[in-house]
């Protein structure tokens, strides 16, 4: 599945994003499986809220870590993300 | 590295084999083929002491199984008592005495997710292989599991007798709006290994079927995902012991044993501790059991020296247990194992049987269970 700018991006159903203090990271949880996630990968998943299309990611991410030139490592996530079905989009 | 000394990681999931009662009959069944005389069942305050001390570990993936979970009454408390621990929690089931009210209020409770198994693409078979009739009602429930909102995960157990149905089965699971279909080729423990030679299939039959499940994987990318379990016995290689001995799995037997894996309990003075006696931690860091095969200072050759070593960790050794009778043995799926031929003889005989005498299954009830009685 490709990314389409003017959809909003959200967690899949069966999925779901969680704070693991034992282990003191992020995990995406699904049917049978768990996806240890690095900071970054946590940080993109916790802004897509079904509400949020690619440049609003963006923006909060460049926004919370007062940085620019974040884009093209979200949208390589973001494409790895929905390829594995951890993510849906809608228009 | 020198298992003992290091603090084990944590365990990840946790496998809750709620109960060995079932009222199907597959004659694959990886329960123990003694498992009518292995009675008390835990209690639901014992349940979730279990599942209290496990979450504080770290434990997260939870799987209700059997057996049948959906036998044991306290099962939607125990789908509530988890929830609020914070797993995610999968239902492992036949579906048999499944029905709507009940699909909703697990779903009410938090269940996350309920994987039914279904033996076959036809009434018949899977009906002969169940051993009792179930199919009509098992796509039903697959329906309404759909219905409800739960992603939807089906398995089925490939062995020589629905090997061929492989098409049909995968269609099936798009008609039934699978989300997932898991096609697990028999694994030989318990009754699945008392049962080998009717079961395994001939490698021209997993070459046909691995190549309609590449296919399917291509049609079907994006919409239903497809895993396909190999059969170790034509790998060469064997397959890597539940991502390492002790660093991820905890499987609690109906009767409160603890076991690094679930067919453990059938290796031999292996004194599998009890949640009666211990506490999680201490059986996860402490029990001999769960010890015995971290790190690798147990390998002998030719694990010991092998550069696949930290690949595979030796293998399997519940299935070097049943093929070579020691567990510390070089998994003979592996064609380095000098007891290889152990798995290439178990071939050559389930094909003969598959040409000459058709010997009938074993199925898993509980009064063949009474024959193995010791
Ligand atoms: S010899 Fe042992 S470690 Fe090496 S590949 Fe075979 S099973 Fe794995
Ligand atoms: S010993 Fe074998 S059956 Fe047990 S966990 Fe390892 S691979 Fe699985």
């Amino acid at each position: 599945m490709s990314l389409l700018t003017d959809h909003a991006l959200q967690i899949a159903p069966g999925y779901r994003l969680q704070w693991e203090e034992a282990q003191n990271m992020f995990v995406l949880l699904y049917p049978e499986g768990l996806i240890e996630l690095n900071q970054s990968s946590a940080e993109i998943l916790q802004v897509c809220d079904g509400t949020k299309k690619l440049a609003d990611i963006v923006h909060v991410l460049e926004t919370k870590f007062e940085t620019t030139g974040l884009e093209s490592d979200i949208v390589n996530f973001l494409t790895i993300a929905l390829d594995n079905g951890w993510l849906t989009q809608r228009a | 590295m020198a298992g003992l000394l290091n603090a084990p990681s944590p365990p990840r999931w946790l496998l809750a084999e709620l109960t060995y009662a079932c009222p199907l009959q597959c004659p694959y069944c990886s329960n123990p083929l003694d498992y009518a005389n292995l009675s008390n069942e835990l209690s639901t305050n014992d349940w979730k002491r279990v599942l209290k001390q496990s979450r504080d570990m770290g434990a997260v993936q939870l799987g209700f199984s059997g057996g049948e979970p959906l036998v044991r009454k306290d099962l939607v408390e125990l789908v509530e008592y988890s929830h609020e621990l914070g797993y995610y929690i999968n239902l492992i089931t036949s579906g048999y005495n499944m029905d709507e009210a009940k699909i909703i209020e697990l779903k009410e409770a938090g269940l996350d997710h309920i994987q039914v198994s279904i033996q076959a693409s036809s009434q018949e078979l899977n009906d002969f292989i169940a051993g009792t009739k179930s199919f009509e009602h098992k796509k039903s429930v697959a329906k309404l599991i759909k219905k409800h909102g739960y992603p939807m995960v089906l398995c089925v157990v490939l062995h020589r007798q629905n090997i061929h149905q492989m098409k049909d089965i995968l269609d099936m699971a798009i008609e039934l709006g699978a989300d997932f279909v898991e096609l697990a080729n028999t694994q030989y423990y318990g009754w699945a290994h008392h049962n080998r030679d009717q079961l395994m299939p001939t490698q021209e039959q997993l070459q046909a079927a691995e190549a309609i499940a590449n296919e399917y994987r291509d049609t079907q990318k994006g919409k239903m995902k497809i895993y396909y379990v190999v059969p170790d016995y034509y790998e060469g290689r064997p397959k890597a012991c539940m991502n390492g001995w002790g660093t991820t799995f905890l499987t609690i037997a109906p009767d409160g044993v603890a076991l690094p894996c679930h067919s453990a309990r059938q290796l031999p003075n292996f004194d599998c501790p009890n949640v009666n006696d211990s506490s999680i931690s201490d059986i996860w860091n402490k029990s001999k059991a769960f010890n015995y095969f971290r790190g690798d200072d147990w390998m002998k050759e030719p694990c010991r020296s092998c550069p696949e070593k930290d690949k595979d960790f030796g293998g399997c050794h519940c299935q070097a247990f049943l093929l070579t009778g020691d567990a510390t043995n070089t998994d003979p799926v592996c064609d380095l194992s000098p007891l290889h031929h152990t798995v290439t003889d178990a071939i050559d005989k389930a094909a003969q049987t598959n040409q000459t005498v058709q010997q009938p299954l074993l199925f898993r009830n509980s009064k063949n269970s009474k024959l193995f009685n010791h």
